[in-house]
């Protein structure tokens, strides 16, 4: 017979259903105040900060199994490595010269326009610490944190375009949430023609989609999204994605525009974490007459 | 051999270790719920070492560590202790592969109870291959827990 079956017959604390009642509740309430009031943030930060040297070990045999792969990466493929990035900086280097007489024009113009300067971006660069845990959301977390400067809200990009944007901070690490979660919006622009629209990553794979534009919208395939910066967030004119499919239904208002990021979401190691803009650029006055057009209102982050 | 509480809590941290190791792509996809699995395992063999409480604590942990919203798993897990407590008693009787059944039945709805929070909480419905966990779950129970029912008999004897 089963040795435990005299202890149900005996108080031993409060019955299994009590339990589950007063666990339940508890942990509903704790959804509540953490989805609701998001008050929980500093006891979350504590206690990962707590669990982050226990991440650290479990960590480790990895990070040296990648240090010992990196130290006998034979001869053969540092030569052919070091030939690439030579070719890259070679043809980079030239793209620069050019840059800085464009952006020195641009100085000029804007200076010229009267238009605030362009904010300056400092970068700090963040190594991947691990893919988030939850397979279904699109997340990863990387090696800096609140005490090394990095805040919620800075943007997360390769060199290839943007990643994504830091959403949550911990002490010694944060949660980079990529351009290709459900819940993560970009505002860009087309490069073509400077349409402007709201990116929304797709969540189920790695794709953004473009929604609520109308169907005869001026949009390609392969046209290339760009941030507008707008939102004080992103630094404009990088990219973003790139078109690859547009479905026009009859049934339908809007277009179904589906897009690639073009930034590697999922094979980069390293990133780099863009300083928040100490201010979002400023609203213009509003005027003395009444206007008949509504005032546009500034995108929030 | 008789468990203690200490065989309880450390098999959760190594569990819980596990969880929290690097997975990535393909084995993230897979990866198995290993720590409700330990949990189910002292659930069934000995349910005065582990309770709704501790499934409860556990889970909780994976919720941060895990980075969704706080206490989703911890409700999954003590509402599948609640379960596997309460049909406990007739585990003993079951074969090999009622059991298995019955330790699949519990790792979907741990799986579907914490699909319905996300939900709730404004997340997408995912692909059916959200459930891959339990199944691979399940063979690994086969693999590694299978000999409770002889556990429980030794016990006894």
């Amino acid at each position: 017979m089963d040795p435990y079956q005299p202890h149900a017959f005996f108080a031993r604390g409060p019955s299994t259903l009590v339990r589950l009642i007063f666990f339940g509740t508890l942990s509903i309430v704790l959804m509540a105040v953490d989805s609701r009031l998001h008050t929980l943030t500093e006891v979350r930060q504590g206690i990962v900060a707590l669990l982050h040297p226990l991440e650290v070990i479990v960590h480790s045999p990895v990070a040296a199994y990648h240090q010992v792969s990196e130290y006998l990466s034979t001869q053969n493929t540092l030569t052919r490595e070091n030939r690439h990035l030579r070719e890259q900086a070679l043809r980079q280097g030239a793209e620069l010269q050019r840059f800085h007489t464009l952006l020195e024009e641009n100085e000029h113009l804007r200076n010229l326009l009267g238009v605030v300067p362009a904010l300056a971006q400092p970068a700090r660069l963040a190594e991947i610490v691990h893919a988030g845990r939850d397979p279904f959301t699109h997340k990863v977390i990387v090696n800096l944190g609140s005490q090394q400067g990095i805040s919620s809200g800075q943007a997360a990009v390769d060199e290839y375009g943007v990643i994504g944007q830091v959403t949550r901070v911990y002490p010694f690490s944060s949660e980079v949430t990529l351009v290709t979660d459900k819940d993560l919006t970009i505002p860009v622009q087309i490069e073509r023609n400077g349409l402007r629209a709201i990116a929304f990553g797709n969540g189920r794979e790695r794709a953004i989609n473009l929604p609520y534009l109308p169907a005869n919208v001026d949009v390609r395939e392969g046209d290339t999204l760009v941030t507008s910066g707008i939102d004080g967030i992103y630094p404009s004119g990088m990219a973003v994605a790139k078109v690859t499919r547009i479905e026009r239904a009859a049934d339908s208002p809007f277009a179904h525009i589906v897009c690639t990021p073009t930034a590697g979401t999922e094979t980069h190691r390293q990133i780099l974490l863009l300083a928040v803009a100490e201010k979002p650029p400023q609203l213009p006055p509003p005027l003395e007459q009444p206007n008949p057009s509504p005032a546009r209102h500034a995108s929030k982050p | 051999m008789h468990p203690s509480h200490k065989h309880v809590y450390l098999s959760l941290f190594a569990a819980f270790i596990l969880y929290l190791l690097p997975w990535q792509g393909f084995g993230l996809m897979l990866r198995p719920d290993f720590v409700l699995l330990v949990l189910i395992y002292w659930m069934l063999r000995a349910p005065h070492l582990c309770n709704v409480g501790t499934a409860w604590t556990i889970g909780l942990l994976v919720d941060l560590a895990s980075g969704g919203l706080f206490g989703q798993y911890a409700l999954a897990y003590a509402i599948s202790a609640f379960v596997a407590l309460t049909y406990q008693r007739r585990l003993v009787l079951f074969n090999a592969w009622q059991q298995a059944a019955y330790v699949l039945a519990l790792l979907l709805l741990t799986q579907t109870t914490i699909l319905v929070l996300k939900l709730f909480s404004g997340g997408g419905l995912p692909g059916w291959s959200y459930f891959l966990p339990s199944v691979s779950g399940v063979l690994l129970w086969q693999l590694l827990f299978s000999r409770i029912r002889a556990a429980n008999v030794k016990d006894s004897g």
